[in-house]
């Protein structure tokens, strides 16, 4: 696929909008669906297209929300609260809360897990290989989801339109399945498309990852000769994004981010993403779908948005003067706070 | 082409429809392109003006976000876009304050540079002109929108029209209405000769007849016209007074008779007899006790129903490959060249196995049957061919089609040329020649002119419409004509025989080194090479099929006069050689030069070429196959020939789709164009000794 045609396909992808039939003549019902909310890190972009979802569709809903504050022993209780209630549906966040809550596809405790209920998820990595689900096509179980993360493809045809890339730097907590599975998936690519992936695994201490090892990974990859930097979706990483970004934009590494946070709110230059708050609508019409089409979670597939975010921060592309494309440009959305960054 | 008595009518009546149709269709036209002149200028400048707004929003957005306009990164590709979306704009460009460009696409900019950097100045003046400026840069209308940034004027879009871009539209449409103007004359002609010849001057002619057996004395026979129109007013009125005069006849006769018998006198008695003698001396009378009546087979009652199934044929004639390359490539063990050659090369070997067949089965079912038989596969086939998915499938389709095609021209000839019959015989089969020439004519011209406006399925289902319509119209003829009588039986044995035709190596020649050849250049380079290569280099469907029509044209125009030259002359073989040669030296022209004038050189010489060998090499078997065509029937020598040559017609594209990925389209051009010289070649040596050894052409007044 070369550049024009990527552009081409994400652009069809960006004016496209999901097949969801208008429920205007859907009767509301007299009592409100109540939805139990469980998140793990407070409140924030897909719980909130989730409930707004319904707002927009006129659907009644009634949401007790919990949050679980990163703390994993909350969620039993979260379990027991939700069966308690009696709710008509169960929202989980995060690959930890819907793991614990809902069990794992071949060990599912009735008295440990939520099963009668139905279900969905969301911002769950890797549905199928944190064993969610058999496979995406369908739950079969009482559950449905959405899958957040770009396939890889798309993402390295989106960093190969801004610029060709030749050398491939990546850095990432080698305590992460996610990321040695991305490393694997990039080298394959990197074998179709002519480049090279440089991996640099940042230094294990006591069974956990160094901070402090980021920035000398970076710069060793720098020397490496990277002309582009891959961030994968890495809760390490993502906690320790400005690290990280900052040392990219001191070794003036542009880099790509596949999840939104490096872009939006760190010095990553660019990123291609779905966005949570598009993940959380998509979401709330698989719990349309349940609730108000009575249709089997089972029967629902685990799929991403059809539109894909292309994020680019542009005082960091200031700061690099590597300057996107007029094409990509056209159909970017551009983190310009006019507050310019040095590398 | 002979059209009986009725030509100074039919010429009347042509030329009453060209006075009827052209100067209102011309002056429609005339005053539908001024007003689309008018219309157009404006309408440019307003394209030019919103895609250029919107180039200067992106710009502009790109320039606010820091990128400094001489950095922009990707405008190239992304100019690229906007052009192939909007052929109309010529280039787009992006100069800087000083009036140097920055970017360009479309055209050298060595032809804009000058006026920019003397523009720069007035550029700053017209800041406040969100319009921009608009320039005439030689043949080009320049537009130059001003480019802001957070400091003011940084630059300027500028996007350009080529002041040939309406006169070349407008010439192409006005071509385009001209080619649809001269095809449905042509259409007005068939329909008009068919018309008259059918209801007018065959009936006329028939009736003449009877009037010259009545001038010799001989009642026997009556004019067998079945018409409710005036012709068969009179006819009826005709054949009413014919059935008086017998009836007073036989009144005569029966009084003579009466007289004779009942009379004692001898001297009268014998008188009356001799009178009786004298009158049937005299007169003729059919015995039965009525007029019999007279009918005659015409060639040219099927010409209309040819016209129009060759015309449905013919339609694709110009975009075949270009629609196989449209569709996806299932067989992954061909090359993409062959599998674009193959709907072709397999409509070809249906023809090949149709007119095998179609041969035999005329004999047998007679010709009519075997046209509207004919005509299933060949309706099937184009339907299919417009929903085919793959061009297997496709190729799949185009040979049932061939089938139907190969049965239907088969018949036809035969019929052609059992009505024409003696010396006419070749001015018969060029009758045959110039329908199919004409039909190929609006065919190729049409279609491309229709693919370009509805696409291709919807081509392929007008033409599925035409056969239909042909065959709507046949079975019209065959209720109102006579049964046929040229259906015979033939033995098994005969069957066989006919292989030992090959022992004549007269025939054998011909077949190889004249009809193998003349096929293999038109399939190959023709069918395939020169709709692929106008294609790649960027002429639309419309001016493909122009130039394509050339061949059917100089054909056309040619074989009138080889036909009349042939049946003049004789020289028959000499008119197949120097056509060979001739052939294979203009294809082999076409690639020696560059561009599409060579191209179309080769298309006219190979017309020349076809069209002095075309009707001679089918005039010519019953001269060289005297022996075969007694045996056998000329219907099936014909039928073998047609059905050999077709050997090189399936040759001639996979040939040239094996060529071409070799050498490359001109490469492949010189390949086809080489053999088929060199082939000709060897005719011409061969030919010459025809004359040598044991010959029959003296035997040809026994046919």
């Amino acid at each position: 696929m070369n550049r024009r045609q990527f552009l081409g396909s994400v652009s069809a992808a960006a004016l496209g909008l999901w097949g969801r039939p208008v429920l205007a003549t859907d009767m509301p019902p007299s009592k409100p669906y109540r939805i139990y909310m469980a998140l793990w890190r407070g409140w924030e972009d897909a719980a909130q297209g989730f409930k707004d979802y319904f707002t927009n569709q006129n659907i009644p809903v009634e949401l007790i929300i919990r949050d679980a504050g990163q703390d994993r022993s909350k969620l039993p209780e979260f379990v027991a609260e939700a069966k308690q209630l009696g709710v008509d549906l169960v929202f989980t966040w995060g690959t930890t809360v819907t793991v614990d809550m809902l069990g794992t596809y071949d060990k599912v405790d009735p008295t440990k897990h939520i099963t009668d209920i139905p279900a969905v998820f969301a911002i769950v990595s890797q549905p199928d290989g944190a064993k969610v689900v058999p496979d995406l096509a369908s739950s079969r179980r009482n559950i449905a989801g959405t899958s957040y993360l770009v396939p890889m493809e798309t993402q390295v045809n989106l960093l190969q339109s801004y610029r060709p890339v030749r050398r491939l730097g990546m850095v990432y907590n080698p305590l992460e399945k996610n990321s040695l599975v991305a490393a694997d998936e990039l080298r394959a690519l990197g074998r179709r498309d002519g480049f090279e992936l440089v991996v640099a695994p940042v230094d294990v201490a006591d069974g956990k990852p160094v901070v402090a090892s980021i920035a000398p990974k970076v710069a060793g990859l720098k020397q490496a000769g990277v002309d582009f930097l891959y961030i994968p979706p890495d809760t390490f990483l993502n906690i320790n994004r400005d690290i990280l970004t900052g040392a990219a934009l001191a070794e003036k590494i542009p880099s790509f981010a596949a999840a939104e946070n490096p872009v939006l709110f760190s010095k990553a230059m660019f990123g291609g993403v779905y966005r949570y708050y598009t993940v959380g609508q998509l979401t709330a019409y698989k719990a349309e779908q349940i609730l108000v089409h009575k249709k089997a979670p089972a029967d629902l597939p685990i799929e991403p948005p059809k539109r894909l975010s292309i994020i680019i921060n542009m005082p960091v592309v200031r700061a690099l003067e590597i300057y996107p494309p007029m094409g990509l440009l056209g159909l970017a959305e551009v983190v310009d706070n006019s507050e310019e960054v040095r590398p | 082409m002979r059209l009986d008595s009725s030509r100074s009518l039919l010429v009347r009546l042509l030329m009453l429809a060209v006075l009827v149709l052209v100067p209102p269709m011309g002056l429609a036209s005339f005053m539908a392109l001024d007003r689309f002149e008018q219309g157009m200028n404006p309408e440019l400048d307003r394209k030019a003006a919103a895609v250029g707004r919107d180039l200067v929003v992106q710009v502009e957005r790109a320039v606010a976000y820091g990128i400094p306009v001489d950095k922009l990164v990707g405008v190239d590709e992304f100019f690229a876009q906007v052009l192939s979306g909007n052929p109309e704009i010529r280039y787009l460009g992006i100069t800087g304050t000083d009036g140097g460009i920055l970017f360009l696409r479309g055209a050298l900019s060595g032809q804009l540079a000058e006026t920019y950097h003397q523009q720069s100045g007035g550029l700053t003046g017209a800041q406040d002109s969100v319009d921009g400026t608009t320039t005439q840069i030689g043949d080009f209308v320049d537009l130059a929108l001003p480019v802001k940034g957070r400091a003011g004027l940084v630059g300027a879009v500028h996007v350009g029209f080529d002041q040939g871009y309406i006169s070349s539209r407008l010439f192409s449409i006005f071509y385009d209405i001209a080619v649809v103007l001269g095809a449905s004359l042509i259409v007005a002609f068939e329909i008009l000769l068919f018309v008259v010849v059918f209801n007018v001057s065959g009936p006329m002619k028939l009736v003449a007849e009877a009037i010259e057996y009545g001038k010799k004395g001989d009642f026997t026979r009556m004019p067998g016209i079945r018409a409710d129109d005036e012709v068969g007013h009179f006819a009826r009125v005709f054949n009413a007074t014919m059935r008086q005069v017998d009836s007073a006849y036989r009144g005569l006769m029966a009084y003579i008779d009466e007289v004779r018998t009942g009379h004692f006198d001898r001297d009268a008695a014998e008188k009356a007899g001799e009178i009786a003698e004298r009158v049937r001396f005299l007169f003729r009378f059919d015995a039965s006790g009525a007029p019999s009546f007279l009918r005659e087979k015409l060639s040219s009652d099927v010409r209309l129903p040819l016209f129009l199934f060759i015309f449905a044929e013919e339609i694709s004639r110009s975009f075949m490959p270009l629609y196989a390359q449209s569709l996806p490539l299932r067989l992954a063990w061909l090359t993409p060249e062959v599998m674009i050659a193959l709907p072709i090369a397999v409509f070809m070997t249906g023809i090949a196995i149709g007119s095998l067949w179609g041969g035999v089965v005329t004999e047998r079912l007679g010709s009519r049957r075997v046209f509207q038989i004919g005509l299933v596969p060949a309706a099937l086939g184009c339907l299919m061919s417009g929903l085919s998915q793959s061009v297997f499938e496709l190729s799949l389709w185009r040979g049932i089609a061939g089938l139907g095609y190969a049965l239907v021209t088969v018949a036809c000839q035969g019929y052609i040329s059992k009505t024409g019959g003696g010396s006419r015989q070749s001015s018969g089969l060029g009758s045959y020649v110039g329908a199919v020439l004409s039909a190929a004519l609006c065919g190729t011209v049409l279609g491309g002119v229709m693919a370009d406006r509805i696409g291709f399925a919807p081509t392929f289902f007008v033409s599925t419409g035409l056969v239909v319509v042909s065959g709507i119209l046949l079975g019209y003829l065959l209720e109102k004509a006579a049964p046929d009588q040229d259906a015979t039986t033939e033995s098994k044995d005969d069957q066989r025989g006919l292989s030992r035709i090959f022992l004549n190596w007269r025939f054998s020649v011909l077949v190889l080194f004249a009809a193998i050849p003349a096929k293999i250049a038109l399939t190959g380079f023709f069918f395939f090479l020169v709709p692929l290569m106008l294609w790649n280099s960027g002429h639309e469907l419309p001016e493909i099929a122009r130039i394509m029509v050339l061949y059917p044209l100089v054909m056309l125009a040619v074989s009138y006069y080889a036909t009349r030259f042939s049946d003049q002359w004789g020289w028959r073989v000499g008119q197949i050689a120097v056509g060979g040669i001739l052939g294979g030296a203009g294809i082999l022209l076409a690639a020696l030069f560059d561009g599409t004038l060579p191209l179309l050189v080769g298309i006219v010489f190979l017309g020349v070429a076809h069209g002095m060998s075309a009707s001679p090499q089918l005039a010519l078997i019953p001269d060289i196959c005297w022996v075969e065509c007694h045996h056998y029937g000329r219907t099936r020598v014909l039928a073998l020939l047609r059905t050999l040559e077709r050997v090189g017609s399936v040759i001639g594209p996979v040939l040239a789709a094996i060529f071409l990925p070799l050498w490359g389209a001109e490469g492949a051009i010189v390949a086809v164009g080489s053999v088929v010289l060199g082939m000709a070649a060897i005719f011409a040596m061969l030919a010459s000794r025809y004359g040598d050894g044991p010959h029959l052409e003296s035997e040809e007044g026994a046919l």
